[in-house]
Parts: structure tokens; C-alpha cells; sequence
């Protein structure tokens, strides 16, 4: 029987994706993407300020980021941004997001996959 | 306006940086997570003293925001590709590294008395000669302090990775104990082919003592000179965890 691809956790991911989502616009330190992903998201994505660095260092070691760091107003930062790895890594998450948003869209709206979940 | 404080809690980093460690994260994962900390903490405590708050209602704002201890450890202890080789792979990191380290300098060692025998002793039948000159001296004494200081200083990194990474005492132990088997049992020979200025060759032996004696006295010279070597090699290691001991026992 072929193998089917499961979502055990819908948010896995998640963090990734938005992460190298906003570092392909602008390098940003930590501090910064917690802000911004607030702020863009309108409040609705809320990630944990302190667990955005475990995320980010995953990212690094993957290969998706690199950072240096820089002094910005005295103050040493590490400036985090996208490697051409990790904009393969976000075109491959964003389709998967997109597909899987549109089958739940779908779902809820009860069209075709609607018939299922009653 | 004053520039905050980038310092986490003593008692936070601390707790932190042990938790993390002893789940196997690498040392440098945790000294950069600590220090982006402590700048994230500086800058939400200076955002909540922006929105009105005094100094101390800013503190216990943004160590809220921040988050919990076991939601920032669990974070990052999630994450294997953050951990440590020597937690990953300890049979490699503490098993064929410090031997491939120790056959790397002893190549090296002895290379240096076969290139010094050829170079300054061109007639011996053998390198180990007494009395040579002091250019020679130098040469052959940097060659037998790499073989001899290679085993104790591979012997002290193992502590020190294991120390850092805050390991119990086995894989250091299991570590030492065959490099200091292989120290005591090696025994570095020269001969010459038997033509007229022939070739010199030199070579590594393993053997519980020396010819000389009988078997039982060279295993029990070689056991005592083992756990002598040992303790050597393990002392740095030993005094860390004494030291551990007592900063707990306080």
C-alpha cells in the first residue's frame, strides 16, 4: 500500500515558514522577527519571543540561514538572512502550506473533501 | 535614557545553561541562545518601560514575554541538530578520534627520529644514542616530548569536552583507558638493514613489558604504570566534578 503523507501537528513548521519568509525581505536580529511576525500576522501568529532562537540556529545549522554580527546604536546584534538553501527550503514549505490551507478551506466549506467529515 | 541591561537573571542563566548542557545541546548553541537571551530580554524590558511601566513591573513583563524556563529549554533540547557531537556520536568523539589523534602525533614523533637519525647520526646503527650534539638533542627531545606529552594532552581534552558538555565519568574513562593501554604497551624500535649504510627503520611494537622480564612481572609494571597514566590523564576531569561537588554541596 503507497505510503500517505500525514499532518500530525498542524502548526510544524510554522515558524520555519515565516521566519525565512520575512528574512528573504530584510536581514533582522531576533528581537525583530518576533516583532515583525506579530505585527504582520496582526496578533493572530504569536510565537514565543524566547523560542524563536532555537528556531533560528536549526535554521543556520541547516544551512537555510546564515548570520554575522553587528553593532547597531552600541549594542552587538546577530543579524539573521536567507541563504539560497533556505529559499528552496521556503518555496518547498510555502506550496505545502498553500495545499494544505486550500484542502482545509475546502473542507470547511464543504465541497468536494465537506462530504467526508460528515 | 539609560541604556538597559542586557543580563539574564543569574539564577535563570545558570539554571539554563546547566539544563541545556546536560541534555546534550553544544556549548557554543548555548552560549549564543544565552547571550541573544539576554539582548531579546534587554529589549522588551525597554519596550515595556516605553509603554508606562516602572522599572521593576518592565522586569517581570518581559521575563513573561520571554518565556518560562522549561518552554526555553524544551525549545532548544528539541532541536537534535543543535546538539553536541560528542552526545550525537560519543563512541566517535570519545572512541576513534582521540585514537586517530594519538596515531597522527605518534607519526609524527617518530618521523622526527627517523628524519633525525638520518640527518645527524648518518653512521649509527641506532638513533638512540646518548650523546649528540645540540642541534640534534633539541631535534630528538621534540620529537619524545610529542610522544610522550601526546597521550596526556589528547587525555586532558577528553576531560575537557566531557566537562563542557557535563558528562558522567564513563565515556571519558572508556576513553582513556585504551590510550593509556596503548601508551604502556608501545615500544618504539630502530634497525638498519644489514648492507653497508642500509636503511634505517623504525617501528611500533605493543608488548606487556620488556623482554627482559617474565610475563608477570611485565603485566603487573604494565598495570601500575596504567593506572598511574590514567590518573593522570583523568585529573583535570576529576578535579571539575570535586569541584561540581562541592559548589552543589554549598
Amino acid at each position: 500500500m503507497a505510503g500517505r503523507e500525514t499532518n500530525p501537528n498542524f502548526m510544524n513548521g510554522v515558524p520555519e515558514l515565516l521566519i525565512l519568509r520575512l528574512l528573504q525581505q530584510d536581514e533582522m536580529y531576533g528581537y525583530e522577527i518576533v516583532q515583525a511576525i506579530h505585527t504582520r500576522s496582526e496578533a493572530v501568529i504569536a510565537v514565543g519571543e524566547g523560542v524563536v532562537y532555537p528556531v533560528l540556529h536549526g535554521l543556520e545549522r541547516d544551512g537555510a540561514l546564515k548570520s554575522r554580527r553587528k553593532t547597531v546604536n552600541g549594542r552587538s546584534r546577530i543579524y539573521y538572512s536567507v541563504t539560497r538553501a533556505g529559499s528552496r527550503r521556503l518555496a518547498g514549505l510555502s506550496e505545502a502550506w498553500t495545499n494544505l490551507a486550500a484542502a482545509i478551506q475546502g473542507m470547511l466549506a464543504g465541497g468536494q473533501h465537506g462530504a467526508a467529515i460528515k | 535614557m539609560a541604556q538597559p541591561s542586557n543580563e539574564l537573571r543569574p539564577e535563570l542563566r545558570l539554571a539554563l545553561r546547566e539544563r541545556l548542557l546536560q541534555a546534550g545541546v553544544a556549548p557554543r548553541h548555548v552560549r549564543r541562545y544565552l547571550a541573544e537571551l539576554a539582548d531579546h530580554l534587554a529589549d522588551l524590558r525597554a519596550e515595556e518601560e516605553r509603554a508606562g511601566r516602572s522599572p521593576a513591573d518592565a522586569e517581570s513583563a518581559a521575563l513573561i514575554r520571554l518565556g518560562g524556563m522549561e518552554e526555553l529549554a524544551r525549545a532548544m533540547t528539541e532541536k537534535r541538530q543543535l546538539q553536541s557531537w560528542c552526545v550525537r556520536v560519543p563512541w566517535a568523539t570519545f572512541g576513534l578520534a582521540p585514537l586517530f589523534l594519538l596515531a597522527g602525533a605518534w607519526s609524527v614523533a617518530l618521523f622526527i627520529l627517523w628524519s633525525g637519525w638520518k640527518i645527524f647520526l648518518p653512521g649509527a646503527d641506532t638513533p638512540f644514542i646518548p650523546q649528540v650534539d645540540e642541534v640534534a638533542n633539541l631535534y630528538f627531545q621534540a620529537g619524545r616530548a610529542l610522544y610522550f606529552g601526546a597521550p596526556i594532552l589528547i587525555g586532558w581534552g577528553i576531560g575537557l569536552v566531557a566537562a563542557r558538555q557535563r558528562l558522567k565519568a564513563f565515556w571519558p574513562i572508556a576513553s582513556l583507558v585504551p590510550i593509556a593501554l596503548l601508551v604502556v604497551t608501545a615500544q618504539v624500535r630502530a634497525s638498519r638493514s644489514e648492507v653497508p649504510g642500509g636503511i634505517g627503520h623504525i617501528s611500533l611494537k605493543f608488548a606487556w613489558g620488556s623482554s627482559a622480564q617474565s610475563f608477570s612481572v611485565g603485566l603487573y609494571h604494565t598495570l601500575v604504570v596504567l593506572s598511574l597514566l590514567v590518573l593522570v590523564m583523568v585529573l583535570p576531569y576529576l578535579v571539575w566534578r570535586l569541584q561540581r561537588a562541592l559548589v552543589r554541596s554549598a
